[in-house]
């Protein structure tokens, strides 16, 4: 599935749907989370090395919100201060679990890729 | 799923803006302060905490833009935008408005009424399960007669022996008198063979259709009614099956009901102008005297896979061997196949869409005046188009919104044509001849519906396009330069544009009017063809006498000469008479074989004759001249005494360079031959058709020949429809169950009778008008611009003495030249189409010069008074205001 996105819309949609996945995962670790905490989340667990552009993160939340896998309701964060909190719905948790499988086979695809272009021919 | 449901949220959202914004904006803050939260507990100072949270969120502005972009459909937006846009701008400029949703209006109500009838007559499957394969068969008369009805012998000889059909019926209407529980009344009865049902594939919501077993001579009687007729008679009483209906006198038991809707009439060569309401089997005896005379209509399902030609192949073998056979009966005919569509709407399907490219033309022209209205307004407009520009929107962006505009308008045109249409649609009814086919069932159902929508969107583009490409080309600087004014806002370009929209305009309706013109001479000349007899002032009306009740010829002439004489004696009646079949009733009328005396023919070969049946005050009340010898006498009236008036046809055409009168003829219209004597040369009438040849006729006396079923003629000194409940009256005293049918004046019966050619005439003639109208606003409206445009020019010119009278032929010139070169296109154009017209053309040439050339001045005439009004504005112009007009 992700590959034929990729070949379709070569650019924007890598990070996007990649991103999708992040977010997910980190719903289903942390439980409700607001917009703030997800990226700073993904920018943790990546060791710092992704940047969360928020140009990207709020519009990819609404994505998934809209497409019911995610949903959201006012809450107050950890100081006090009013936010919107995300969480996982169930079609969220199904579409993680496939998205998941699918991430694994096509990453297991690849790496076989690699391995067999090491491999003096 | 999951695309549709984010679709749908991202509609509802378009909706909702206001508080989604709120909530983003608040979401966003709320990020912001958990940035400078954990800032500040990294230990960087307050300002630095923000400057730093600033930063790694990003432009706010961009942030809320892309979230937008997701969060609707932009799309969508950017149309409810050019929308709201497009609604402004044209309330804004409400008479322009106006015109332009007027004359769109008056061109799609047009084109949707015009398709509604389209779309019943033509297009609209026939209510007949695989009705591709059903078909008429019929004879062809040795003379060349199409469409002829054929005989019980041969009907049964090709049902035998066809290959090609699936099954075959015979049927036949008639006019019968049905009596017993409640009024008495004329119904059309349809004598039908069994196969008649399951070949139109029509199933009895109560009981059972007609079978085989009711054709046998010893069955029972039975018929079958038609739903109108059911609920009309019984109260659509379910228990009406084994109840007895009388018809003709004899009884008949009610064995079944027909579903609602279901019509079968053929009106060619029907002995009836009205649709049967009741099914009777139609017996078919294998000998006597009436196999072989031609009544029956043929009805027959052709097999898959065998088409029309070898259908007609089959057929003309079948007539060629019955030819052999049974010359006597059938040397000389032959057979044809006529799809069932094509007998039902064949000869109306030419007049239809001449009417359907009549009112195309009359949108075209309402496009052209459309555009030519946007063009000119586009001058208004080039400031706004070219800041747009300027700010960045693309020429399509602005293009699409010009469109945007053009189609609103159009679709509000197309709501006043709708609303247009549907009264249009019920004067089209109303106003509908008899015999073009079935129109109840023409509406506003969704093909119209659906073609509407087509054709305003077509429209929207087609006249908004051009001017919406003409103002999107132009010259940033130009325009936007203060004061400048670019030759009054319109390029050479467009005001080349405009011409030829109007040209082209005056060129579709030159078309139109001409052919208007012809129909208007060819239905002139029509309803000054000689029909024999004189139609003022005279009111007919249909008596059958049921036959049980009137058994003996001299019950019948007693009844019809008692009739006359009660009605001769009302006041207001100069005289009464009868004739058993009415000239141009649009039915059937009889004809036969004769013979005259000392003139021995082969059998098979004698002449033929029309034959009627009348009284001598049916010459005095319709004034057909007696050319010679005398009328019947009143004993003539009374008792059989051999004698027959002819027609001057016959004793032209049978009879030349000699006294018809004395000769005595033979016509067999009876068991034995029977010698009657001619008495009398009455001038020719015409029976069938206003056009086709007349041909000779007979007239006996009722005693000869007694017909229970007359036409009572009575000529009135007022008006003939206020003497008809008197004439009622009269009857009833005679007999108080003898129904009258058909009660109409001659004037309405020639109304009928060109009924097809009227409505075709009246409505082309209204498209041609309208065509004219929308023409001439359109030269007026170019030619008032160009003046407005041209108006410090013009004044210049008086300033240097030119004289008003120049002025006013200086514009007249300019808007003449653009209509002579419409006209000139518009007549080549015609000389083209108006050949279309031919078959509907009578005695008028489809390229009437006379017609062409009063059409083209009548165009001039229009033109000229269009371009008159600004011409004579440009004349009266002060040369010193006009100087320093700014426009």
């Amino acid at each position: 599935m992700i590959w034929v996105s990729h070949m379709r819309e070569p650019k924007a949609d890598v990070w996007q749907g990649t991103l999708a996945l992040m977010v997910l995962k980190t719903l289903e670790i942390l439980g409700p989370l607001h917009g703030y905490g997800i990226a700073r989340r993904i920018e943790q667990t990546s060791g710092d090395l992704l940047a969360v552009n928020y140009g990207t993160l709020y519009p990819a939340l609404l994505k998934l919100e809209q497409e019911g896998f995610i949903a959201s309701e006012w809450g107050v964060s950890e100081n006090n201060r009013k936010a919107k909190f995300y969480k996982l719905t169930r079609a969220g948790r199904a579409q993680l679990a496939k998205e998941a499988r699918e991430w694994e086979r096509t990453t297991a695809i690849i790496a076989r890729f690699f391995a067999a272009g090491e491999e003096p021919t | 799923m999951r695309a549709l449901r984010a679709m749908l949220v991202r509609f509802a959202a378009i909706f909702d803006r206001g508080r989604l914004d709120r909530e983003l904006a608040a979401e966003l803050e709320g990020h912001l302060a958990m940035a400078i939260d954990d800032n500040l507990r990294a230990g960087m100072t307050a300002e630095e905490a923000r400057r730093h949270a600033h930063i790694q969120l990003g432009g706010v502005a961009q942030v809320e833009e892309s979230y937008r972009e997701r969060r609707g459909l932009p799309a969508l937006e950017n149309l409810a935008r050019d929308l709201r846009f497009g609604a402004r701008m044209l309330l804004r400029n409400p008479g322009f408005t106006a015109v332009a949703v007027l004359t769109l209006g008056l061109g799609i109500g047009a084109n949707t009424a015009i398709f509604s009838v389209v779309h019943e007559v033509l297009l609209r499957p026939l209510p007949f399960p695989d009705a591709e394969r059903l078909v008429m068969l019929w004879e062809v008369t040795p003379d060349g007669g199409h469409q002829n009805t054929t005989s019980r012998f041969n009907f049964r000889t090709w049902r035998e022996q066809s290959k090609s059909f699936e099954a075959m019926a015979a049927f036949s209407d008639q006019r019968s008198s049905l009596s017993g529980g409640g009024e008495p009344e004329e119904v059309s009865v349809q004598l039908a063979t069994p196969e008649l049902f399951r070949i139109l594939g029509i199933a009895p919501i109560l009981g059972r259709v007609l079978m085989s077993e009711d054709a046998r001579p010893d069955a029972p009687r039975v018929a079958v009614l038609g739903y109108a007729f059911w609920q009309r008679r019984f109260g659509g009483d379910p228990r009406v099956i084994g109840k007895v209906i009388t018809l003709n006198g004899s009884p008949r038991t009610v064995v079944g009901v027909l579903p609602a809707g279901f019509q079968w009439h053929i009106s060619k060569k029907s002995g009836t102008v009205k649709p049967a309401e009741i099914w009777v089997t139609l017996t078919m005896p294998t000998e006597g005297p009436g196999v072989h005379g031609r009544f029956l209509s043929v009805v027959a399902r052709l097999k898959r896979g065998v088409s029309y030609e070898q259908a007609t192949a089959e057929m003309k073998a079948h007539a060629a061997r019955l030819a052999q056979d049974v010359p006597e009966h059938s040397k000389g005919y032959s057979a044809e196949v006529i799809p069932l569509r094509e007998q039902i709407v064949g000869n109306v399907r030419r007049a239809l869409l001449i009417l359907l490219g009549a009112v195309g033309f009359v949108l075209l022209i309402a496009c052209a005046n459309v555009a030519n209205l946007l063009l000119s307004r586009a001058a208004a407009r080039e400031k706004e188009i070219a800041l747009r520009t300027a700010l960045g929107a693309r020429r399509m962006r602005v293009v699409r919104q010009l469109l945007t505009e053009s189609v609103l308008l159009a679709a509000l045109g197309s709501l006043l044509g709708l609303g247009l249409a549907w009264w249009g649609i019920r004067a089209l009814v109303a106003i509908s001849p008899r015999d073009l086919v079935n129109l109840q069932g023409v509406g506003l159902q969704l093909p119209v519906l659906a073609w509407t929508l087509a054709v305003s969107l077509a429209t929207g583009i087609l006249f908004g396009l051009v001017p919406a490409l003409e103002a999107t080309r132009l010259n940033l600087n130009d325009t936007l330069k203060e004061g400048t004014k670019s030759s009054g806002g319109q390029s050479a370009r467009s005001r080349r544009l405009r011409s030829i929209l109007v040209v082209a305009e005056v060129a579709l309706s030159l078309v139109l009017l001409t052919s208007a013109g012809l129909l208007m001479k060819s239905f002139d000349r029509l309803q000054k063809i000689d029909t024999g007899f004189n139609t003022e002032n005279v009111l007919t009306m249909v008596v059958r006498l049921p036959d049980a009740k009137y058994r003996e010829d001299p019950q019948i002439v007693g009844f019809f000469r008692e009739a006359l004489e009660r009605i001769r004696t009302l006041p207001g009646v100069r005289f009464a008479g009868m004739v058993n079949y009415l000239p141009l009733y649009g039915g059937l009328g009889a004809a036969t074989g004769f013979t005259v005396e000392g003139r021995p023919v082969p059998p098979g070969e004698e002449p033929s004759t029309d034959v009627r049946v009348a009284d001598p005050g049916y010459f005095r009340a319709m004034e057909i001249p007696l050319l010679r010898g005398r009328n019947f006498t009143d004993l003539e009236a009374r008792e059989a005494r051999h004698v027959v008036l002819v027609s001057e046809s016959m004793a032209r055409q049978h009879f030349p360079g000699e006294n018809p009168i004395g000769k005595r003829i033979s016509v067999a219209m009876f068991d034995q031959p029977v010698l009657t004597e001619i008495i009398g040369i009455v001038g020719d009438v015409r029976y069938d058709s206003l056009i086709d040849k007349v041909e000779p006729t007979v007239y006996f006396p009722l005693p000869e020949l007694a017909y229970a079923f007359m036409t009572l003629v009575i000529r009135t000194t007022g008006d003939p429809a206020e003497i008809a409940p008197a004439v009622r009256r009269e009857l009833r005293e005679i007999d108080p169950d003898q129904p009258v049918s058909d009660v109409r004046t001659m004037n309405q019966v020639m109304a009928d009778t060109v009924g097809r050619a009227r409505f075709n005439t009246l409505l082309l003639g209204l498209f041609a008008g309208l065509a004219t109208l929308l023409a001439a606003i359109g030269v007026f409206g170019v030619i008032n611009y160009s003046v407005t445009l041209r108006t410090r020019e013009i004044g210049l010119r008086m300033a240097l003495g030119a004289q008003p009278g120049k002025v006013l032929m200086l514009v007249l010139k300019q808007g003449l030249l653009l209509a002579w070169m419409g006209i000139g296109i518009g007549l080549a154009g015609a000389l083209a189409l108006t050949r279309l017209l031919s078959s509907l053309l009578y005695e008028v040439s489809a390229t009437d010069p006379l017609t062409f050339a009063v059409i083209a001045l009548l165009l001039t005439g229009v033109s000229w008074l269009a371009c008159y009004l600004p011409a004579r504005r440009a004349a009266r112009l002060e040369p010193l205001i006009a100087l320093r007009y700014d426009g």
